[in-house]
Order: C-alpha cells, then structure tokens, then sequence
C-alpha cells in the first residue's frame, strides 16, 4: 500500500550529477588491458553512455514562474539497438539531452522513449544511431546472490571518463524509490562506492546486467543501491504495448498475525498461514473483493504466512512480489479466510490515480489559480514539499486521503498558498496554508471547481471564502475583485493567471 | 501585540483550573489599600519591607508522560516570596506547581520551614503557601506582613527587590513603561500586566521576586528580559482578586466567558457583517458549550461591540481609565469575578442587541489545556498503556511538539467538539510493553480507544470497567477510531498474567483514575 513517508526520515539521495560539465576532452578510448569479465568483450565500455541533461524544474512557491533551469550529468547503457536504459531521475523534467560515447567528443542529441517513475527507469533514444551500431547490447541477468561481487560503471563526480567501481552485494530488500518517495520495489544493497553521477549506469556479473545503479544512502558510507533485473524486465515488458502502465497494487493494509489473542478470535493456530487484511482502500483494486477482517492465506496458490510474507525461489519475501510482477488488468486469486469460512476470491489489478497525491510528479506543469492576490495550489507531494504546510486539518486530509475516501468528493484539496497583499487582502494571514472549505457556501471540490466559483459570469456581493479550521471567512467585494486580480497580477508579475491542467 | 488574532482569545477564555485549597484560611485584613498610600519611593518604609521577604525554594517534579507511574527527574527553583499575613506568603504558580517539595527559608537563611500551598492559580501565576503544619515554629516572629498598595500609573518609579546570600537587600529602580495583557505560566492565559524597564543583577532566590511601590507590595515579578532589560510585573489589581477569592477557604478562579474573537479590523469583512465606521467590534468565531456567553445567548457571527459600557475597538482595545489602551480581555478577567454579571452590546446581521452574562469559570475540556499538580491518569493491561490526552501530553514532545505530536492526538485538541459526544476525556493507547499478551502489538500506538469489549469508553473509568468483562472465550476486544487495525484482540487469562508480572517488576500501580 502506498503510503506516505515523512520527508525527514527520508535517506535515499538520488544519485544524479547536479553540475553542469561543459567540456569534455576529447580522448581516444583505451580499453584496460585485462576485460571487464571473461564473458564481456573489452568494447563494452562503450556501450555504457554519459548522459548530459538540461532540465527546467517546476517552481511550487510561485507556480507561474517559468522555474529553474538547472542540469547535470547520469550515465546510461545500450541495451537493443537505439535502446539506451537509465534512470527516470536522469532525465525527468528535461528540456535537452544529449549522449555522449566514452572518450568521444561528439554530443548526440537524444529523446525520451518511455519514462517510469514509479520505479526511476527510463529508455532513451539518438536522433542518429548510426554512430552507436557496432556497440555491444548488454543482456540482462538475474538477481545477484548475497555477497557475490560486481562492478558498478558510470560517469560519477569527478571526470569526464568512465569509472569502474566493485562491490559486494550485502542485502536484498524491498525499499523505497526516493525518486518519487511513495513507492517500494525490490533494491539491490551493494558495498560499493556508488556516487551522483553514477545514476544510470549498469552493475555488471559476469558479463550481464544484474542492476541499474540508482541511489545512496546519505547517513553511510560505501553503501549503494541498485534497481535488480526484475524491476528492469517488469518496465520493458509493460511498454512493449507503446505506454507506460505504472505498478499496480492490492491497496489492502495488513497486519501480522503473531498475537495469540488474535489467533484465537479467528480460530487460527499459531502455526496456521494467513495475515490479517486490516483496511482495504475503498475504490481500490480490492474494494468489494477483499473485507477488513479476512484472512489473507494464499495469493496465487503461494502460501502467505502470519506476517504476510511469501516463499518465491527458496526466498522469504513480502507477498506484494506477486503483485510487483503483474500488470494492470491482470488478475490475482486469493484465497481467504472470512467469519471462518475458507473460500478464493479474485482481484483485477487496475491502476489506482488518486495515489498519485503521495507520489512527486515529473514533467507536469503546477496547477494553480489566482483570485485577488490570493493563489490557489492543489495539494499534492511536490506541493507539501514546496511549502512548509504545518496545518493540522491540511495534514489531516493529506494523510488520510485515500484511507478516509476523501478522494471521492474532494479531487483536489485545494491550498490557499499565499496572499499577494493588496488593499483588497491585506488583513488577514492566519489563512494562508490552509484548506479551501467552501466558497459562498459551495464546497470545493477541485482547483477547476474554485477557480469557477471564484470567476462567475456575474459577481455576487461578495465572495466568501471559509478555510478549514478557521471561522472568520474571508471575505472580498465582489465589484472589487476583479480590479485587485489584475493589480496584483501586474504588481507582482504574474504573467498567467491561472494553469488549470491540460 | 503578543495577540494573534484568534487563537490567544481562544485560550484566554475556555481555560479551567483545578485549584488546591485547604479549611485554612488567609485573611486579607492587611490587604486593604491604604488610603493614605502616596509616599515617595526613598521613605523609609523600605527597612520594612525587608522584614516581609521570604527565601522560598521548591523541588518540581512533573510526571512521565511515557511512563506515567513514574515522576520525572526533579529540579529546584528559588525565589523570593512575600509575608502577606500573619503566616501567609504570597508567590507566583511557577514556584508551587508540580512541586513536590516547598520550604520558606529566612532572609538570612539560618532558619528553614517546610510549606503547602493553600491556594494556586496556574492561569495567573500566583500561589499562597504557608506552614506545612500550621506551627511556623516561631519562623516568622522576626517578620513583618506586608500590605497590597495600589495600582501604579505608567511613569512610576518601582523597586524590585533581592537578595544577597547574605541577606543584605538588593533594590533595582524600575520604571513602568507600559501596560500589556500578557500570559506568564499557564499558555494562553492572559492577564494585566506591568512592563518595567530596569537593569536587574543575577542573585539567588531571583526566580520570582516582589516590587514594592510607595513602601506596599506592587506585585510580583513574573519575568526579566535581560536583553532588553524589561520586568513583567504581576500588577496589585490581580493579586488582590487572587487572595481574596482564596480568604473564604475556597478558591474559584478568574472568570470566563467562554467565547473566541478575531479582529474586526479588515474593511472587506466589516462592510459584508454591515458594520458602520463609528463602531468597533470583535466578530465570535466560537461560543462554548454550557458556558457564560452561550447561556447568555452570544452565538457564533455576534460582534461584541461594548463590553460594560465601554466601547470595543476594532481589535479589541477599549479606553481603561487608569491605563489607557488595554485589551477588552482585562474586562473579564481581572475586572470581575464569577458570578458577575457584564452587559454586553453586540451587533446581529447588523442590529444592535444587548445581553447580560453571569460570569463562571469555564467548564472542564476534554483535552486538558494544562495539568500542574495533577498526575496523568492511565491503565496499564497486559502491557498495553492507555492514558487520558492531555496537552501536557503532546507538549512532551518537544518544543515542536505540534508538528512532531502525532497527527490525530493534535486534531483533537485542536478541534475538541468534533470528539465531544459520549466522552469526558479522550483514552488513547500510548504505548505498548512487549510482553506474552502483546505479541504483534508492539509498534501500536497514539491510537485513539472508542470500545472495550463492546462499551463506549468515555475516560479511564469506563475503560476500567469495560476491561472487566472479557467474551466467553475470555478476549478482550480494544477497538480504536485510528489504526489500521482497528480492532485488536487481548486474551484475559494471559494479561491478568502479565499484569500480576508487570507488579512484580516495579511498575507500583496499574492504574490511576
């Protein structure tokens, strides 16, 4: 289940190259004497590309700001012809991008096939690919086994030539993917010295691709981490119709059965299989299906056991890896145990949108409107990130939007950010940072809905606005309004006075 | 201004207080003014003012709030506190509350005398202590009482008074710049205040200390600000209403009137509540339940307008007599006491409308705002901890404790009435103790408890009860508004078990109610 992370207990760091390199010597390529691997050529080197990115980043504080233009450097690899793979945070929000061969001074304009952020992979392709049609494609590989070596290549901090780097794999885990910060996938814990810039690059094991090195861990030292093979195959095979799907998921909460209380209510021996379903997500893949209280036995005929956790390849793993694997519209049988009563039920996967608001989106424009100084933004993480949302009732409804259904009549929650203070507006402040409740008398359900009500064909009286948690509405002259949206508009620069979304 | 415009009205007004009294009485005979008060500041009633000075020192201990049986590490604090009467010392809350510990001490510090408080008002930060016994042991046979003076005026010269190890006095000349409504202990309370500018020295005995104006008591220092070298000063108006509600035996406590105000300062909103530009106003956010205003029929969107008969600006300001521009809250709460009645005038939609208010001391919260002297109340079954929410609480954890308190507990306080019906306190689960009846449970916790084996709980008392009759099968069934889960299960034989286990182990009580 998704779920939000507190932001300061976040650790992961991506690992993108955040300055700009704007030479590159040219050098002829010198292969080492002794290969990468037995099984790889020496060439393949080559096939491991510097990703060069100019990106423009979304401005939250003031949404009708162009943003910041910024850039910097990832690595990639060649894996079919015109295939480059690295990861989603290499190359979200870019303006331009270029490849560049290992000790090759020749930029290679490129674009973006399919991005993943949900699980920070993207494919890349050349405007020309002939320069890159001798290189070697790498294969990919399996899961690496604990402590087993490999080698980690990129262009990290420091240079512009290739690095190499081996380490140890020290855990297998399921682990957040700090890119987007709401989504948990398998992740490869490897030793070695993984640093920004390294992001991208392939981890090598006897000649395959086991891995996409993509995040560090700020707190330690030498520990790195990698996207393993299945996650790669997962995003390759869900493209192969033209478009990304995004993961699907169960949207239950479960919770272990170890108490022997709780054994005991639901007739279970303390060896008997099965975790609770503690809250099933109305609208989600199992609403209707699934009920708070059953038993979870078996996903797909694979036994889970009390703390939900499943055997697949000799391997003790969450039951959700069944649910990693598949894609939207696929079905999954359960087998549960509900008032007693053994019996299967099935759940068809199907995307779930209203999760986005825990993820960080890429690629999009901030949404917001303007009303009177007033600026108007839907919440959403990149949002609470931007903004140093405290308010309790705001908090509230971020946290519990999906749990309490709040989704369901409120598509936006819609946050009064800042108040460009003019004469019209200037007397209040305790507002700003709170929820729209309603706009005379009309709950708000969306930032489209409170841009309307804000901009009716024949203005009222007045407009009032009630906050959440707050009694005292503010109030605006309705004969004064407009005047005030295009004085602060000219006063305070904003070119457009709303974006409400394609 | 320390007021925002809402939330400190707010606290000013719904605040209650649990005051220790005793039979013993303190009468207040020397505390009339003295009609004849207008000696200069050097007359030599200043040698015995000296005689009226107490050393007091206090041990405070405040309780866990993680493992409530348990007292927390206790500190000290000294100061110096007045004789008011024959054996009666007058000083702030902050040296009494959680105090485990109080002794007066002579100015000498050779004799020493073990004390209780007799009456402590936490929202005004004043407290009367006096001998643990009754028998002061001839303690203060070499002491003096003191008498209350008047109010002083903005301008006046005032000494504060110290102490040095030796007992020779240490007297810093202050003057009082300004009058404000300022909360000094208790959050959110507020009450008239003196700001006096003067430069004071570190002494012992300086945590509260007395001013003495015209050779009387003026009041007690509540704090320094050694920056910018200004002295909060307790002023002699609400000192005399403190030890006068106390002289019966039985001490109420300020007044409230139970509502909360914003500002009506914003043309916009002034033009759409129809007020004209010759009034002032404060529009009510929110009228308490069962309390002064709602009984005397204010309700939410009123904007009081006169308080008494004295007009209410814009923000809240009306013109005092004596001190000029001073918060509407003074008229309330150090003008008045409970049972008075004040005549309010507000506008409705416009319309001009008059009601009376008997005022009361507010009524008790669900959350309590502040709980000095008062340990927290809680259930410890089968490792499972349940506690009472209190403020105090959620203060533990930290000085951002409102980001940093769990999300649903902070919604609580922040919006009591939404939890209101069918509880007298709100019952949490605050922790859990890893023991054979928790297996599984362990990382639960701040969830907030609706049903115990089928019984609503309303506070710790009902949960009591409800622990008392397990199903058939012997499980106790804990049901929380949070979770997921939302319902877990405790099997009874076990948890008796452990809780038997649990009193072996130190934990010296179960239970508190």
């Amino acid at each position: 289940m998704l779920r939000p992370l507190p932001i300061s207990s976040l650790l992961m760091v991506c690992l993108m190259h955040l300055m700009i390199v704007h030479q590159i010597t040219a050098a002829p390529l010198v292969y080492p004497e002794t290969s990468l691997d037995a099984s790889l050529p020496h060439e393949a080197y080559g096939s491991v590309v510097r990703i060069e990115v100019a990106t423009q980043v979304p401005n939250y504080r003031e949404p009708w700001k162009a943003g910041r233009f910024s850039g910097g450097i990832g690595s990639g690899f060649l894996i079919g012809p015109n295939l480059f793979l690295t990861n989603a945070h290499v190359v979200s929000n870019a303006r331009r991008l270029l490849i560049t061969m290992h000790g090759a001074a020749r930029k290679h304009p490129a674009r973006i096939l399919h991005i993943a952020h949900d699980c920070d992979l993207a494919l890349l392709e050349v405007e020309d690919f002939t320069p890159f049609e001798q290189l070697h494609h790498f294969q990919l590989g399996g899961v690496p086994k604990l402590e087993s070596q490999v080698r980690v290549i990129g262009y990290p901090v420091g240079g512009n030539r290739i690095s190499v780097t081996r380490g140890v794999v020290s855990r297998i885990d399921f682990n957040t993917y700090s890119h987007s910060r709401a989504d948990q996938h398998l992740v490869v814990q490897i030793d070695a010295a993984i640093n920004p810039g390294n992001s991208g690059g392939p981890v090598l094991q006897e000649g395959k691709v086991v891995g996409v090195a993509f995040q560090g861990l700020r707190s330690a030292d030498n520990t790195g981490y990698m996207i393993p093979t299945p996650v790669v195959r997962r995003f390759l095979t869900d493209i192969e119709d033209g478009k990304y799907d995004k993961y699907v998921d169960l949207g239950i909460s479960d919770f272990p059965m170890f108490n022997p209380a709780m054994q005991k209510k639901f007739g279970l021996s303390p060896t008997s299989p099965g975790v609770l379903v503690s809250a099933v997500i109305p609208d989600g893949p199992c609403d209707g299906v699934l009920e708070k209280n059953d038993i979870l036995t078996a996903i797909n005929n694979n036994a889970v056991d009390a703390a939900g956790n499943i055997l697949i390849d000799g391997e003790k793993v969450n039951m959700n890896e069944i649910v990693e694997r598949k894609f939207s519209g696929d079905e999954v049988k359960l087998s549960i145990i509900r008032n007693g009563e053994a019996m299967d039920v099935i759940c068809t996967l199907k995307p779930f949108p209203p999760s986005r608001m825990y993820a960080i989106q890429y690629d999009v424009k901030p949404r917001y409107t303007t009303f009177a100084g007033l600026v108007l933004q839907p919440l959403d993480r990149n949002l609470y990130a931007a903004h140093n949302l405290s308010n309790t009732r705001v908090r509230r409804l971020f946290t519990h939007y999906l749990d309490d259904a709040i989704f369901k009549e409120r598509q936006d929650i819609v946050i009064l950010t800042r108040v460009l203070s003019d004469p019209v507006n200037t007397h209040f402040d305790s507002h700003v940072g709170t929820a729209l409740e309603s706009i005379n008398e009309v709950k708000v359900t969306s930032l489209k809905h409170a841009h309307e009500l804000l901009h009716p064909e024949n203005a009222p009286d007045f407009f009032v606005i009630k906050c959440e948690g707050i009694e005292r509405p503010i109030v605006i002259p309705g004969n004064k309004a407009d005047a005030a949206s295009r004085r602060t508009q000219q006063n305070y620069g904003i070119t457009s006075a709303a974006y409400l979304g394609e | 201004m320390k007021c925002a415009p809402i939330l400190p009205a707010l606290a000013i007004l719904f605040q209650f207080i649990t005051a220790s009294c005793c039979e013993n009485k303190c009468s207040t005979v020397d505390l009339q003014p003295d009609p004849d008060g207008s000696s200069p500041i050097t007359s030599p009633a200043n040698a015995s003012i000296k005689k009226s000075l107490v050393r007091i020192n206090s041990t405070i201990q405040t309780w866990s709030a993680s493992q409530p049986w348990d007292k927390s590490a206790p500190t000290s604090r000294r100061a110096l506190g007045v004789l008011i009467d024959e054996n009666c010392v007058l000083t702030t809350a902050e040296m009494a509350a959680d105090a485990s510990y109080i002794e007066l001490e002579n100015a000498e510090s050779t004799r020493k005398l073990p004390a209780k408080v007799i009456a402590i008002d936490y929202e005004a930060n004043l407290a009367l202590l006096e001998p643990n016994n009754g028998n002061s042991e001839g303690f203060f046979s070499e002491l003096e009482p003191i008498s209350l003076g008047n109010p002083a005026m903005i301008g006046d010269r005032v000494g504060v008074w110290q102490l040095e190890d030796s007992g020779m006095p240490i007297i810093t000349n202050a003057t009082i710049q300004s009058v404000d409504i300022v909360s000094s202990f208790a959050q959110g309370h507020f009450f008239l205040t003196y700001e006096a500018k003067g430069s004071m020295q570190s002494a012992s005995n300086s945590f509260t200390v007395p001013v003495v104006h015209e050779g009387k008591l003026l009041g007690l220092l509540s704090s320094y600000d050694a920056k910018d070298q200004i002295i909060d000063i307790i002023p002699p108006e609400i000192i005399r209403a403190f030890v006068d509600d106390a002289s019966d035996g039985a001490y109420e406590g300020f007044p409230s009137l139970g509502i909360a105000i914003t500002s009506t300062v914003d043309p916009n909103f002034r033009e759409w509540l129809r007020l004209s530009d010759d009034v002032g106003g404060l529009y009510i956010t929110k009228v308490r339940k069962g309390s002064a205003a709602e009984l005397s029929g204010l309700e939410k969107g009123d904007v009081i307008v006169e308080v008494n008969g004295n007009a209410i600006g814009r923000r809240g300001y009306y013109s005092d007599s004596r001190y000029g521009r001073l918060y509407w809250s003074h008229l309330i709460r150090g003008s008045l006491k409970t049972g008075d009645k004040v005549d309010l005038k507000i506008l409705r939609q416009g319309e001009e409308i008059n009601k009376t208010a008997t005022l009361a001391r507010p009524g008790k919260r669900l959350v309590a705002h502040y709980t000095y002297d008062q340990a927290p109340r809680y259930l410890v079954k089968g490792g499972l901890i349940f506690q009472e929410l209190t403020a105090t609480y959620l203060k533990a954890f930290g000085n951002d404790w409102e980001t940093k308190a769990p999300l649903n507990l902070l919604d609580i306080l922040a919006s009591p009435e939404d939890y209101e019906e069918g509880r007298n306190r709100v019952v949490f689960l605050s922790a859990v103790i890893p023991t054979p009846a928790t297996t599984g449970y362990e990382a639960l916790r701040h969830f907030m408890v609706t049903k115990v084996n089928g019984h609503e709980i309303a506070d710790i008392h009902s949960l009591i009860e409800a622990f008392e009759t397990p199903d058939a099968d012997g499980l106790h069934t804990i049901e929380f508004a949070d979770g997921p889960p939302k319902t877990i299960y405790l099997e009874s034989s076990i948890s008796d078990l452990v809780d038997a286990e649990l009193l072996k182990r130190g934990i010296p009580s179960l239970t508190r109610q």
